[in-house]
């Protein structure tokens, strides 16, 4: 594990130097300066978690104390990179299993003792969630209430506030009702073939897979040909499987990860599973926030 | 003799499945190149965009700063004329600098600032300018990958005989690298 992050820090040399990460995401709000309670934090990524199932996009609050030599669109902008708020953007070619567009991230970053924060939007939400939009946002919710130390409360309308924003976007509309159904069976897919494969590949038999073809085959009859046929997928399905298992557990080492059993587990676990690759190019806004008496306060931080 | 020229041959091929993979990589990090320079274009025409909007809605209180507006269009024009990366940047430069002292002007007359469609506007550019050095940054980043590949031993054979040659990284031009800032406060 050690040599593995050694290796990493060679492989990229790039995350230039002052940037300096706050850490791991564990969720959607990261209240790295501690300026929100608890109750706001919980409450904000549930609703943010209900958001990204319903609709995909993701949205990030993060607040951190200090940015250090970095302006904050910079330092907006690598962790929004870092982190990958959004959906990985998919290739062209692959557009079967395309969920919007990708790159649909967002990233609120509150800077406590810079006071200043900036919406940083990814790709996809720019013709949404505008310049413009983000730029009030900071005016007209954000900056009075955190002028008055209400950060719960700014943030929290700020987050609804950008919802309603994206949630009167409609994700990209699917061809027909057709592909819809193909959408939701599409997860099951996957977790047959993968318990085929990891049953299969096991087995000893080199038939089981014409046998379970053929009663597919009977089960979608469409002529006794495709019986045939069915039988022949099968058996080729379960010949490659089979020998691919064989060769990963001679050499020693994991069967690839579709044939399941072990690696892929885990599934369903309540816990945060990051963020999905998403890209920003710098759209969004930034702004500052004063305090009143900002005076008094200054000579708080110093006695601090 | 036979077993001799065996490993030649076999030595050719691999120096030519050595050379496809190589040329290969190396379009694709120049088309990537390419591509990314393409979104700084982008974002260029963006500016083109909104800055007539902009002049447009504060020529009439700016009466006396002619000379701005004029260096703003004729930066605008050379930048329409320009064909090769390099002039387009030299005169999106220009039109930073133009800009920037547009800017410098507008903050003599607070009576602007207050105006919310100027305000808007001015939000706007401030994204495009973001967006900008945020794409000419990743600019930067590819062509350094390409360069490196091009002049690393043994590739830079390779590169020689195909024709690939450096490219020449964004360079922010006297003075430009301070994009116009604007503090609405």
């Amino acid at each position: 594990m050690k040599r593995f992050a050694l290796a990493l820090i060679f492989l990229v040399p790039g995350l230039v130097l002052s940037y300096t990460s706050p850490g791991k995401p564990n969720g959607f709000v990261n209240d790295f300066a501690g300026i929100l309670k608890p109750e706001t934090v919980s409450l904000l990524n549930q609703k943010l978690e209900q958001f990204s199932q319903n609709t995909g996009n993701e949205i990030a609050v993060v607040t951190i104390s200090k940015l250090e030599d970095e302006t904050i669109e910079t330092y907006a902008e690598k962790l929004f990179q870092e982190w990958g708020i959004g959906k990985e953007k998919e290739p062209a070619r692959t557009t079967g299993i395309v969920q919007s567009g990708g790159d649909n991230g967002l990233l609120l970053l509150i800077s406590l003792e810079d006071r200043e924060m900036r919406i940083e939007v990814g790709y996809e939400l720019e013709p949404v969630v505008t310049d413009m939009e983000s730029g009030r946002i900071i005016r007209e919710i954000l900056a009075p209430a955190f002028q008055e130390k209400d950060y719960d409360g700014g943030v929290t309308r700020a987050i609804d506030t950008i919802v309603g924003l994206i949630g009167g976007e409609e994700m990209a509309p699917s061809s027909n009702s057709g592909s819809i159904n193909w959408f939701k069976f599409f997860p099951y897919a996957i977790f047959i073939f993968i318990y085929l494969a990891s049953i299969l590949s096991r087995s000893k038999s080199w038939w089981a897979g014409g046998v379970i073809g053929g009663i597919l085959g009977v089960i979608f009859y469409s002529g006794i040909i495709f019986i045939g046929i069915y039988i022949l997928i099968g058996l080729l399905f379960d010949f490659l499987v089979s020998r691919s298992y064989n060769k990963a557990v001679a050499r020693g080492g994991i069967p690839p990860w579709w044939i399941g059993g072990g690696g892929i587990g885990g599934g369903h676990s309540s816990g945060f599973g990051g963020f999905g690759g998403g890209m920003s190019g710098g759209g969004g806004a930034s702004g500052r926030f004063r305090l009143f008496g900002g005076c008094a306060d200054k000579a708080q931080v110093i006695n601090i | 003799m036979k077993k001799g020229t065996l490993i030649i041959i076999g030595i050719l091929v691999l120096l030519v499945i050595w050379g496809f993979s190589g040329y290969n990589s190396l379009v694709s990090l120049n088309e990537a190149t390419d591509a990314q320079w393409a979104k700084v274009e982008t974002q260029y025409q963006r500016r083109f965009d909104l800055i007539p909007n902009l002049v447009n809605s504060v020529k009439g209180i700016l009466t006396q700063e002619q000379k701005v507006f004029g260096d703003i269009a004729e930066a605008r024009t050379r930048y329409s004329g320009a064909t090769t990366p390099n002039d387009k940047a030299l005169a999106a430069s220009q039109v930073e600098s133009a800009f920037a002292r547009l800017l410098v002007v507008m903050e003599n007359y607070p009576q602007l600032q207050s105006a919310g469609n100027v305000r808007d506007l001015m939000t706007q550019l401030e994204g495009t300018e973001n967006r900008i050095s945020v794409e000419r940054t990743r600019f930067n980043d590819i062509v350094r990958d390409y360069n490196v590949s091009v002049k690393r031993f043994p590739k830079n054979i390779l590169a020689m005989l195909l024709g690939f040659g450096e490219r020449a990284y964004f360079e922010a031009v006297n003075g430009a690298e301070t994009a116009p800032k604007v503090e609405l406060q």
